[in-house]
């Protein structure tokens, strides 16, 4: 053989990786040491444990004490698995509610059993946009049924990638890729919620108490806006419930909640690394293909005898001036009703609807929220034809 | 099935209630067998049986490896079970990577190609189950390793649940063993086991989660230019959170195999206390290190060749060792950074490792100073999601944006401060040691109280599910 073609050969054998038998000290490296053994260290380790399970069981039970002295109790969390538990019960031809936390606690699901004849499943969702939702029911071929879509205008013109939308996307995606495991964490976690007052994971957690912490910022931190602490209580059906301490009127807690909805309805900060003429287009663009996709859903969901309205539910105090300024009702309202042809019940149009008070301006209190559902009924039917 | 969920609670309580209650060895590793295609099934059932064929698929080959005569056609039996592994890999891991890149190239040259999009689901831990299986193979063509006889041995070895999804890369040769006959449990293992599984998923759900990846993910999605101090903290902050999140994993795994009788060999070492960047990769995910080294690094000839070869070599390595971590060719920068930092520091040590000044205390410092500083800015690529996020971040780094914004707020810059100072302090204290040392050392009762405030902690964090971030890999 030629020496230039055994040359290549010879460099062609590169995996001469695996074919070559290793070394005596490869062997040694690289060889399995087939008697592993990790030490233990020498401690009276059943001691030990015994007091590590007596400080944790105190320490639990204490923070537990604690936290319901201070108002907080047990409830259910309003996660992806809570949500898709309550989507796998929408059927063909359910009656759904969608939207934001307004449709989610100032609906009464036994009142709207009696007054349409279905006990509606509960698909609203605090601080979400409704158009993921809208358009996964829009999407899926086997609902025809009916959909009451509760309007935020901020909320419901949220653009993608912003919290609103995020949270929403997260529960749909959810719903259609929820593991076996997942769903047996929802299971098992279900009971604990129900029982145990400190498991708040948005306020309660060890991340939720620091982000507390009265640290004062740099002045152009981008900080996210307070969220409001537990005013409400959610069930298994995912009826939400506003609690007596914040229905009070005047409570310290609605006030807090009041002060808190200010920054979080208030438009935020444009970027600062975008031109403002540039980013009021991008708004301005997102929120014209909000529309569009929406009458696209709606028409899609109208195409299989499916039916929809949209309904604005009542708030109050500075937060009614604040959205009435910021979202004025003929920029999304009037133009969302338009562009889809659906029916809509605004709750000031109607003045058996408009004389209710919301304690914390946002969400009707649980009482209020049964004699809401009651007088809706009537709208519900006319607007859907029922 | 995370560590850190309810579910994973309750199911090990039941397999370890089981386990230790069942007297017949057989049975036991039956039970493991079950609970462990279980646990992986638990994410998606079909990729059980995927996870099941290449399993057998490696045994069935090792085992025809062990009777063929020649070298010739051992050869083809270790050639069939590489290119069967890698080819399983590349296709649910590199499909549209290879085909998008392959689209790029195209169009380079005038041709307008659109691939369709395969709809690929990622089996979990893939590229750590293809390495246990893989091991196997390799060790017998080797000679390092005789095939088991058992299928259900060699399954377990492979799937064990502890180390199943994402790692450490258990080797066979190392599990293989510990399946001969059952370990009588140690005084103290089992609950040294529980403390080792606490501890990691403090790493994970307390300083991982809680305390880091909220700023380091807003760092890496904020869409505009940082100042220096932001970009730095981000990173530090992913810096620290990618080390507790798979260091985490990676002693709950090591700590349940121990409830369970099994030995799994440590996977961190202290890496921030690296002085250099072959000592970084002698701490940092070792066994993946040694497993490159092992298979890869020492095959092409190691450093027993000449020294532009054995950069070469290096530079080889690292770069498959990135694309290991994901299909992108951020993770392909990750890796040719570290491979180049290997090469440059043996080009450094050629010249001064005799120095008198290279062995002081300031040199040591301020090496490992050094190495950790260069670890961060890989890791830029390793997180960034491409290219134009990657080079922002730098820019950010060094200076780039004056003017930039500053967006994190004091609490989140002081919880990075604390946990990287905490974090480097643990590992150069603890450099030359083990956590076992360590805990022998302490007073019994800070061991008693440091464990307790890792459970109340964990239970504080109230079962925060983020998935590890080596799941994806």
């Amino acid at each position: 053989m030629p020496s230039s073609i055994s040359n290549f050969k010879r460099r062609l054998r590169l995996p001469r990786l695996f074919f070559r038998k290793p070394t005596e000290i490869e062997t040694i490296h690289g060889g399995p040491p087939l008697e592993y053994v990790r030490p233990i260290p020498p401690l009276p380790w059943r001691g030990m444990t015994v007091a590590v399970v007596l400080i944790v069981i105190a320490a639990a039970s204490a923070w537990e004490l604690y936290c319901r002295s201070i108002g907080y109790g047990p409830t259910l969390h309003d996660n992806e698995d809570l949500w898709t538990s309550a989507r796998r019960r929408v059927k063909p031809e359910s009656i759904v509610i969608i939207g934001d936390s307004r449709g989610w606690y100032d609906l009464d699901l036994d009142e709207l059993q009696k007054g349409l004849g279905k006990r509606p499943v509960q698909l609203a969702m605090g601080g979400s946009c409704a158009y993921p939702v809208l358009a996964d029911l829009a999407n899926d071929k086997t609902f025809h049924g009916t959909v009451i879509c509760s309007v935020v205008p901020r909320l419901f013109i949220a653009p993608p990638g912003s919290p609103p939308m995020d949270h929403a996307e997260k529960a749909v995606r959810r719903s259609h890729t929820q593991t076996l495991a997942q769903r047996a964490s929802e299971y098992l976690d279900m009971p604990l919620e129900e029982h145990v007052a400190f498991l708040k994971p948005e306020e309660l957690t060890l991340e939720g108490l620091l982000k507390r912490l009265p640290i004062p910022n740099r002045p152009c931190a981008l900080v996210s806006p307070r969220l409001p602490p537990y005013f409400g209580t959610l069930d298994r059906e995912r009826r939400a419930r506003m609690i007596e301490e914040c229905a009070r009127p005047g409570s310290e807690l609605a006030r807090m909640i009041q002060q808190i909805w200010i920054p979080l309805f208030s438009p935020p900060p444009a970027p600062t690394y975008i031109p403002k003429e540039q980013f009021a287009k991008m708004m301005g663009d997102a929120i014209n293909q909000r529309f569009k996709d929406v009458a696209a859903a709606v028409q899609k969901l109208r195409a299989r005898g499916g039916k929809i309205v949209f309904v604005r539910f009542p708030y109050s105090g500075e937060l009614e001036k604040l959205e009435d300024r910021e979202t004025p009702r003929a920029g999304i309202w009037d133009r969302v009703l338009k562009d889809t042809g659906v029916p809509g019940i605004y709750y000031e149009d109607f003045p058996d609807l408009a004389g209710f008070n919301c304690p914390e301006w946002s969400h009707l209190s649980a009482g209020d929220s049964v004699e809401f559902s009651k007088r809706l009924i009537p709208h519900l039917r006319v607007a859907l034809e029922m | 099935m995370l560590f850190n969920s309810l579910t994973f609670v309750v199911f090990f309580v039941i397999v370890v209630a089981a386990y230790w209650s069942i007297h017949s060895w057989n049975a036991r590793k039956n039970l493991l067998v079950i609970a462990s295609y279980i646990f992986y099934g638990a994410w998606n059932p079909p990729f059980a049986a995927l996870l099941f064929s290449t399993t057998a698929m490696d045994f069935w080959l090792g085992r025809q490896m062990s009777r063929a005569k020649g070298r010739h056609s051992r050869r083809v039996w270790l050639v069939a079970s590489v290119c069967m592994n890698l080819s399983m890999l590349g296709f649910f891991k590199y499909g549209n990577f290879l085909l998008l890149n392959f689209q790029w190239l195209l169009a380079r040259i005038g041709v307008i190609y659109q691939p369709p999009h395969l709809d690929i689901l990622l089996p979990v831990g893939i590229s750590f189950y293809t390495f246990h299986s893989l091991s196997y193979t390799l060790d017998i063509y080797r000679d390092v390793l005789k095939p088991t006889k058992s299928l259900r041995d060699f399954v377990l070895a492979v799937s064990f649940f502890p180390q199943l999804v994402a790692g450490p890369i258990v080797r066979a040769g190392d599990f293989l063993p510990q399946l001969v006959r059952p370990q009588p449990l140690r005084e103290g293992q089992f609950l040294w086991g529980l403390l080792l599984m606490t501890l990691g998923l403090f790493e994970k759900v307390v300083l991982a989660d809680t305390m880091l990846s909220g700023s380091a993910d807003r760092i890496f999605t904020y869409a505009g230019p940082l100042i220096a101090l932001d970009s730095w903290l981000g990173v530090m902050a992913f810096a620290g959170q990618i080390f507790f999140d798979f260091a985490g994993y990676s002693t709950c795994a090591i700590g349940a195999a121990l409830c369970l009788g099994f030995h799994l060999k440590d996977n961190f070492r202290f890496p921030y206390a690296a002085i250099g960047f072959s000592d970084f990769w002698r701490r940092w995910h070792i066994s993946l290190s040694t497993f490159l080294r092992d298979y890869l690094y020492i095959p092409l000839g190691g450093n027993q060749v000449r020294p532009v070869r054995a950069g070469t070599n290096l530079v080889i390595v690292m770069f498959l060792g990135g694309l290991w971590h994901g299909a992108a060719w951020t993770f392909v920068v990750w890796g040719l950074l570290h491979g180049s930092y290997l090469v440059v520091e043996r080009v450094l040590r050629g010249l001064f490792e005799h120095k008198a000044w290279a062995g002081t205390l300031t040199t040591r410092l301020l090496g490992g100073f050094a190495t950790y500083a260069a670890v961060c800015i890989a890791w830029v690529f390793f997180r960034a999601s491409d290219f134009t996020v990657a080079a922002r971040m730098l820019g950010g780094m060094f200076g780039g944006h004056p003017h930039g914004d500053a967006i994190l707020s004091t609490r989140e810059m002081l919880q990075i401060a604390l946990v990287t100072a905490g974090m480097i302090l643990v590992h150069w204290s603890l450099r030359d040691s083990n956590i076992e040392t360590a805990v022998m050392r302490l007073p019994r009762w800070i061991t008693t109280a440091t464990w307790a405030f890792m459970a109340c902690a964990i239970i504080l964090t109230q079962g925060n599910s983020n998935a590890f971030i080596y799941f994806q890999f």
